[in-house]
């Protein structure tokens, strides 16, 4: 009599990422359009207006230099906030519960969850990316190593989102990380500027920056052209990827803080 | 009919320790036999919602153990068998009545026609059709309770979990949901339920345990109860056993 009796082990699983999908559609002028929209005018205002009286950065014109940045940063911060406030809002409304009582794997969970802060992530990269690269004339060079790099810190960022909505004690702990940790470091780590022109002791600063290697794997997919060398980027990038990933999983595993 | 050996749950020991100190469940023993009408009855704070917490993996027990048909709880397969109406209504509110009880479905693993076909099914019997298409949060409270209810039911589980099922609800939802449960029970389907409606309680529940304290205090038939603290009612019984102190002394 039960209607469930053959079990279907992707079933959740898929439910689940059509839930985060549908969500991120469902509030897609929060979610997609304003980041798309502020990271274009970022674009417009500060390479166009700014770009004839910067000289070229790297052998790239000004506007050009900044377009992997500025999306690499869009993406992160939607991968992020997404998470942090899907989590948090399924924590403190409870309805999170129905997907914990299911029969699901704690990493379909996991994975589940980071669907649709990547879905919103690739929205507003792919867009950013389809207006700014006519505006701007920036290439695409590396396109596999692009699309790596861009994989790696949506699946990071989503998991950072996770980790800090599970542990968000409010909804304001969840922009605090990211006004205070995210936006600043990301900033600091090379969007509108090559950290080689900075000099020491900055340049070696801005090496400690988890951040900087994130917008350098992002812009060596675009221009071709890396600060330390791609190796290290995608080394360190993926390694605080992998590193966030064991950490959310961590905390479906061992329900601390989801289940009391 | 499912010919199982198992009782749908057996509790044994099992001890649940709040992270900031509270003993909600003390080292308790219970056993729900297969295909029972069960009541979970006793105060506020006696520990109800953390024993159905416990059992459908929503908190981390502390000690002991809880079998959901024979399967550890937290196991895939004992989810599987389980559905459960909370007492807080916890819908989600990105969904509308239509697809919160679709979405459910296939996390519980139903095809997508399947579960399409039994979500009509479930708005018609708790009469949330007209409200297909609106979101939980733009629903009376009563509505959400029912919303909840047919949640719990839609994916057909042989263990339906219902914690204070009737809170809230009006007269007509609380005879159709009676009428329905009865005859899911009839069907098979084992029921646990909380209630502070003692008569709808001694009405429904083939078996009853009194809690308190995080502890079984009694567990019998309303009839057996009712003879072991020779008392005319339930709520006698209720007030003997597991009630605080001061009320209990004062109808003694
Ligand atoms: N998340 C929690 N953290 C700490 N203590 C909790 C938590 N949830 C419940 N408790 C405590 O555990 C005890 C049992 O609570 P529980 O909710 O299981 O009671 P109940 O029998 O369902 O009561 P009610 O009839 O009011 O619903 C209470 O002392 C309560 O304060
Ligand atoms: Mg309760």
């Amino acid at each position: 009599m039960s209607g469930v009796a053959v079990p279907r082990p992707w079933s959740g699983f898929y439910w689940l990422c059509r839930r985060e999908c549908h969500r991120v559609l469902k509030l897609w002028t929060q979610t997609t359009l304003a980041p798309v929209v502020s990271s274009l005018l970022f674009i417009v205002v500060f390479g166009l207006s700014l770009g004839g009286r910067i000289n070229e950065v790297q052998g790239f014109p000004y506007e050009v230099f900044i377009v992997p940045g500025l999306v690499a940063m869009a993406m992160a911060q939607a991968a992020y906030s997404n998470n942090a406030s899907t989590i948090y809002q399924g924590r403190s409304d409870r309805f999170m519960d129905d997907v914990l009582a299911s029969p699901m794997h704690a990493w379909q969970m996991n994975v589940g969850y980071l669907a649709g802060g990547a879905f919103r992530a690739l929205i507003i990269g792919g867009a950013l990316a389809a207006l700014a690269v006519p505006i701007t004339g920036a290439p695409v060079e590396q396109p596999l190593f692009l699309l790596v790099a861009v994989l790696l810190l949506v699946a990071g960022f989503g998991a950072l989102g996770t980790i800090v909505g599970v542990h968000a004690e409010s909804f304001d702990h969840t922009s605090f990380i990211n006004n205070i940790v995210i936006l600043p470091l990301t900033f600091l780590g090379g969007v509108f500027y090559s950290v080689d022109s900075l000099g020491s002791p900055w340049e070696q600063i801005s090496h400690a920056n988890p951040l900087f290697y994130v917008v350098d794997a992002v812009r060596y997919g675009f221009l071709g052209t890396s600060d330390v060398g791609a190796p290290i980027s995608f080394a360190v990038l993926a390694a605080m990827t992998l590193g966030l990933l064991a950490w959310s999983q961590h905390l479906f595993t061992s329900g601390r803080k989801l289940k009391p | 009919m499912e010919a199982s050996a198992n009782p749908a749950l057996r509790l044994r020991g099992l001890t649940k320790r709040y992270d900031d100190g509270t003993l909600a469940l003390d080292a308790l023993d219970l056993e729900v036999p297969a295909g029972s009408f069960f009541g979970l009855l006793g105060p506020n704070g006696a520990g109800k919602t953390t024993l159905i917490s416990a059992v459908c993996n929503l908190i981390r027990i502390t000690d002991g153990e809880a079998l959901v048909f024979g399967r550890q709880s937290g196991t895939l397969e004992a989810r599987r068998q389980i559905g459960i109406a909370e007492q807080e209504p916890n819908l989600d509110r990105f969904l509308s009545v239509r697809e919160t009880l679709v979405y459910h479905g296939g996390y519980y693993g139903m095809e997508r026609r399947a579960a399409e076909e039994r979500a009509e099914q479930m708005m018609e019997v708790f009469d949330l059709r007209a409200k297909r298409d609106v979101r939980a949060p733009k629903l009376s409270g009563g509505m959400k309770r029912r919303l909840l209810l047919a949640r719990a039911l839609l994916h057909e589980p042989r263990l339906v979990i219902l914690d204070e099922p009737t809170a809230g609800v009006d007269i007509e939802l609380r005879h159709e949901l009676w009428r329905y449960i009865r005859r899911l029970h009839e069907q098979g389907t084992t029921i646990l339920l909380t209630t502070h409606y003692l008569e709808e309680a001694e009405a429904l529940c083939g078996e009853i345990a009194l809690i308190g304290g995080g502890r079984i205090i009694a567990r019998d038939s309303a009839d057996g109860l009712k003879q072991r603290y020779e008392a005319d009612n339930l709520e006698q019984v209720y007030l003997k056993t597991v009630a605080s102190g001061r009320l209990a002394e004062g109808v003694a």
